[in-house]
């Protein structure tokens, strides 16, 4: 049986002669937290927005769950879930209001029960009657996270989750996310440019340069080879040499 | 001096730099001229026809060797084919007055730059007075463009070369609308500024924008009883003008309130001084000019009154600083 | 069943659409400048109408003294219907405005409201989105114009003097769905701009330039050739001058003129047709009207399908 969750071929996204993503094969096991490391710009959201079935791929293949995403995107968002970066909900509706809404859209069978144990699971069921236009940046991205598990998806897509968090808010979304992972055995792709985050929430990493994988290991293994997270970085920095050059 | 007016200039230089590219504006003014054009190329053709018309009967009346005089003679006036152009100066040139108001707020509340000026050692009226300046300066060259190509049109269609007091009367009217552009580019911008939200500001100066220049002279268009008529009530029933107006002295409360929902508008005050002024109005046609100014004083007044209680008003209150930002 | 679980989507994006829009200020604001504006035309209409009895009945007074002969009433010459000929008008400035709000807000509020890319990622198809759309622009339509006819049903039956028989309201039923197609184009305008455009000024100043062209412009060429006789629904209908170019060009572009085409078509149903009014379109108005709705509507739904869910937030 196949156990890749996530399955790329020479993907490729051109906007005319620019090409965001090159080429991309990759490959990511049920059960990973994979970490997709790169500069600003590289290719990461790109990514996500063509395996999320967002954007339409120039060419190349990509499936989710075994499911192609260009061709079966409706069977394959059935299997994902997603948190944009920053993500942004209904300021005028309270929080179960938000839930209810897209776990009905995707097809949950009992939501209002399923609400209160996704809810429990991310402790915080006190903010459900609260407005989330009132909400801080790391309340409504556990909201916003909330929405993403609601159907219990076997892929979760984040994209830069802990941008403009604070310390506290970064610690309690990287516990959710080891959580989430450990007893729900949902596949975590998380796209970040924080070599902290790598290091403490994946089990695996890719780093994208330029729209072109360039490095991709199992943490394991990489810290093995190199050890420390100063190592990490200086791994990093040698395998995306142009952004580094600029940047210097 | 030089201190206080400077920074003013800088606002307003960049203001209009920043106008010239908003694709919008130039679009709205295309369209105005467009429209404009429209509307004089539909005068002449209806102009065309009625001359038709008058030759016809009176070809008609010689070969049945009747006395030709006893039709009347369809006097000319080519300011006359003005009259769509001018209308539509009154429902466009507001909107476009709005629109420029609103960027002029928006440019900045969008991009979060208004904190950055409002911190420089400027105080807040020269920040307003340089955006005011801006959009005057847009408002008339938009205008004065409309008004020449008006003029030419006019020139082109008739084939009468307009005198220095055409001229003048045309200059009257683009003043006119000019301060009545204006009244709505501070409307536009008063709101854009203060708004909680900014394409809420739009959608409300367009509230006030329909309210004043269509439904107001609408009720009392409406309310006229002469226009509840095809061809008008007492033309039906046949009764001549001095008894017009005897009957029409007992529905004067009637005519007081309708006359009072017309004068509301900014609009009517425009039309009612342009109309006279370019003898569009069948009563002021041909008219001389210091007498039509001296009785249509008033509407001058109006005008300028309104968009001086805007500027009052726009200069009075102080800037919020969270509406700085864009939401 | 397998169609009920393919409609469910579309079910609740329909709801949740209407509950947002409800909340809108702006929208609520222009509804309710239309539904009072609704009354006005019922007073306006009424008021009017017994002025021009009073001024009729003085003159009778003025012509019996001359020994003239009476010409007949012009009020009694007019149908109840007539009463309401300033509705037309209204639908065509205010109802057109408001609809063209209420579809921008119904694309705008879940763009603005940065809520795209989770609704792009639920198990459902960009048709959905449209459909669900669409419908809800319909049931918002048709609520507005069933309160202004709630309104102007109950006018007529506080007003004894104004009698309708079967006939009558079935006329006024007819001019009713007439104005809802007439709104939904330009909700439909709204909707499509709403998704297509990526600021979102743009998004409304291009209906609205639509709008103006619609009302202001074209009826020029095609009828009355002053603009601002589109505000007096009688007036409006003057006939164009006689001449070949006004023959072709209303022949040619009268099916493109709606605003024109809702005004006859109102005038037919509500009885105040002035009697020199031709109608030279190449296709009948209620044509226009139909082929109009279904075309932009089929635009805006295929719009709001094709939007992309990325992003979604407009630019500044």
């Amino acid at each position: 049986m196949n156990t890749y969750v996530v399955e790329t071929r020479q993907l490729t996204k051109r906007y005319g002669e620019h090409a965001a993503v090159k080429n991309l094969s990759l490959n990511v096991e049920r059960g990973e937290v994979f970490g997709f490391l790169g500069h600003n710009g590289a290719g990461k959201t790109t990514t996500i927005h063509m395996l999320t079935t967002l954007l339409k791929p120039t060419s190349g293949t990509a499936l989710v769950c075994g499911k192609s995403v260009t061709e079966q995107s409706l069977e394959a968002r059935r299997h994902i879930g997603y948190v944009p970066e920053n993500v942004r909900l209904y300021d005028t509706m309270t929080a179960r209001a938000n839930l209810l809404f897209f776990a009905r859209l995707s097809g949950v069978e009992y939501p209002d029960r399923r609400i209160d144990e996704t809810l429990d699971f991310l402790e915080c069921r006190d903010l459900a009657p609260r407005l989330v236009g009132s909400f801080s940046k790391g309340l409504r991205q556990r909201i916003g996270l909330a929405q993403a598990i609601l159907h219990r998806p076997d892929v979760l897509f984040l994209d830069e989750p802990t941008s403009g968090l604070d310390p506290m808010g970064i610690k309690t979304l990287r516990d959710l996310i080891v959580r989430l992972n450990r007893e729900f055995g949902t596949t975590i792709f998380m796209n970040t440019h924080l070599i902290s985050e790598i290091s403490r929430t994946c089990t695996s990493i890719g780093v994208l340069n330029q729209g072109e994988l360039v490095f991709r290991d199992t943490i394991e293994k990489v810290t093995e080879r190199y050890g420390s997270e100063s190592s990490l970085e200086e791994l990093y920095l040698s395998v995306t040499p142009v952004q580094a050059k600029g940047a210097a | 001096m030089r201190n206080l007016v400077q920074p003013v200039l800088t606002i307003a230089v960049k203001d209009i730099r920043d106008a010239l590219k908003d694709r919008f504006i130039i679009l709205m003014t295309a369209f105005l001229l467009l429209a404009s054009l429209v509307a004089l190329a539909v005068a002449a053709i209806a102009l065309k026809v009625d001359v038709a018309t008058y030759a016809e009967a009176k070809a008609g009346l010689i070969a049945l060797g009747k006395d030709a005089s006893t039709i009347p003679d369809p006097a000319f006036y080519p300011l006359k084919l003005l009259r769509g152009f001018v209308e539509h100066v009154e429902i466009i040139g507001a909107i476009i007055g709005i629109l420029i108001g609103y960027r002029a707020a928006a440019s900045e509340r969008g991009r979060q730059t208004l904190a950055l000026i409002v911190t420089r050692p400027i105080s807040q009226w020269q920040f307003l007075a340089g955006k005011v300046l801006a959009g005057t300066a847009i408002i008339s060259s938009g205008l004065i463009l409309a008004f020449v190509i008006a003029g030419i049109a006019v020139i082109a269609i008739s084939g009468i070369v307009l005198n220095p007091e055409d001229i003048g009367r045309l200059a009257i009217v683009m003043s006119a609308a000019g301060l009545y552009a204006l009244a709505f580019f501070l409307l536009g911008f008063v709101t854009a500024l203060w708004a909680k939200k900014l394409p809420n500001a739009l959608l409300l100066a367009f509230t006030v924008w329909l309210s004043f220049v269509l439904i107001a002279p609408q009720i009392g268009d409406t309310l006229d009883p002469d226009n509840q008529v095809a061809g008008g009530v007492f033309k039906q029933l046949q009764i001549a003008k001095p008894q017009q107006v005897e009957i029409l002295q007992s529905f004067s409360t009637y005519e007081t309130i309708r006359n009072g929902i017309e004068v509301a508008s900014p609009t009517k005050h425009f039309e009612r001084l342009s109309f006279a002024v370019l003898g569009i109005k069948d009563t002021y046609a041909g008219q001389p000019l210091m007498p039509i100014l001296a009785e249509k004083t008033s509407d001058m007044i109006w005008l300028l009154a309104i968009a001086l209680a805007l500027a009052l008003l726009l200069f009075a209150r102080r800037l919020d600083p969270n509406r700085l930002s864009k939401e | 069943m397998g169609n009920a679980a393919a409609n469910a989507p579309i079910r609740l994006l329909v709801a949740q659409s209407l509950s947002t829009i409800a909340r809108e200020r702006t929208v609520a604001l222009l509804a309710l400048l239309f539904l009072v504006l609704v009354v006005v035309a019922a007073y306006l209409g009424w008021s009017a109408t017994s002025t021009v009895n009073a001024i009729y009945l003085r003159s009778v007074d003025y012509m019996t003294a001359q020994g003239q002969t009476i010409p007949s009433n012009p009020v009694l010459d007019t149908s109840p219907l007539a009463l309401l000929r300033n509705m037309a008008t209204y639908v065509s400035l205010i109802g057109a405005l408001a609809a063209i709000v209420v579809g921008h807000q119904l694309i705008a509020s879940d763009r603005k409201a940065g809520t795209m890319p989770l609704l792009g990622t639920r198990p459902m198809r960009g048709i959905d989105l449209g459909t669900a759309k669409a419908l809800a622009l319909v049931i918002a339509i048709a609520a507005l114009v069933a309160f202004a006819a709630f309104i102007n049903t109950a006018t007529f039956l506080v007003l004894p003097e104004f009698r309708l028989d079967g006939a009558g309201w079935t006329k006024l039923a007819a001019f009713y769905a007439t104005s809802g197609l007439y709104l939904l184009v330009f909700g439909f305008l709204g909707m499509w701009f709403g998704a297509a455009a990526k600021s979102e000024t743009v998004g409304l100043l291009i209906p609205v330039t639509v709008w103006l062209t619609l009302t202001f412009v074209l009826p020029q060429i095609t009828s009355n050739i002053n603009p601002v006789a589109a505000l007096n629904p009688v007036s409006a209908l003057a006939d164009a001058p006689a001449s070949a170019f006004f023959q072709v060009t209303g022949w040619a572009l009268g099916p493109f003129s709606l605003a024109e085409a809702y005004r006859v078509i109102s005038a037919q149903l509500l009885d105040f047709m002035p009697p020199t009014y031709v109608d030279r379109a190449a296709i009948p108005a209620a044509a226009s009207l139909l082929i109009a709705a279904a075309g932009v509507g089929t635009i805006a739904t295929r719009a709001v399908a094709r939007m992309d869910m990325t992003k979604g937030d407009y630019d500044a």
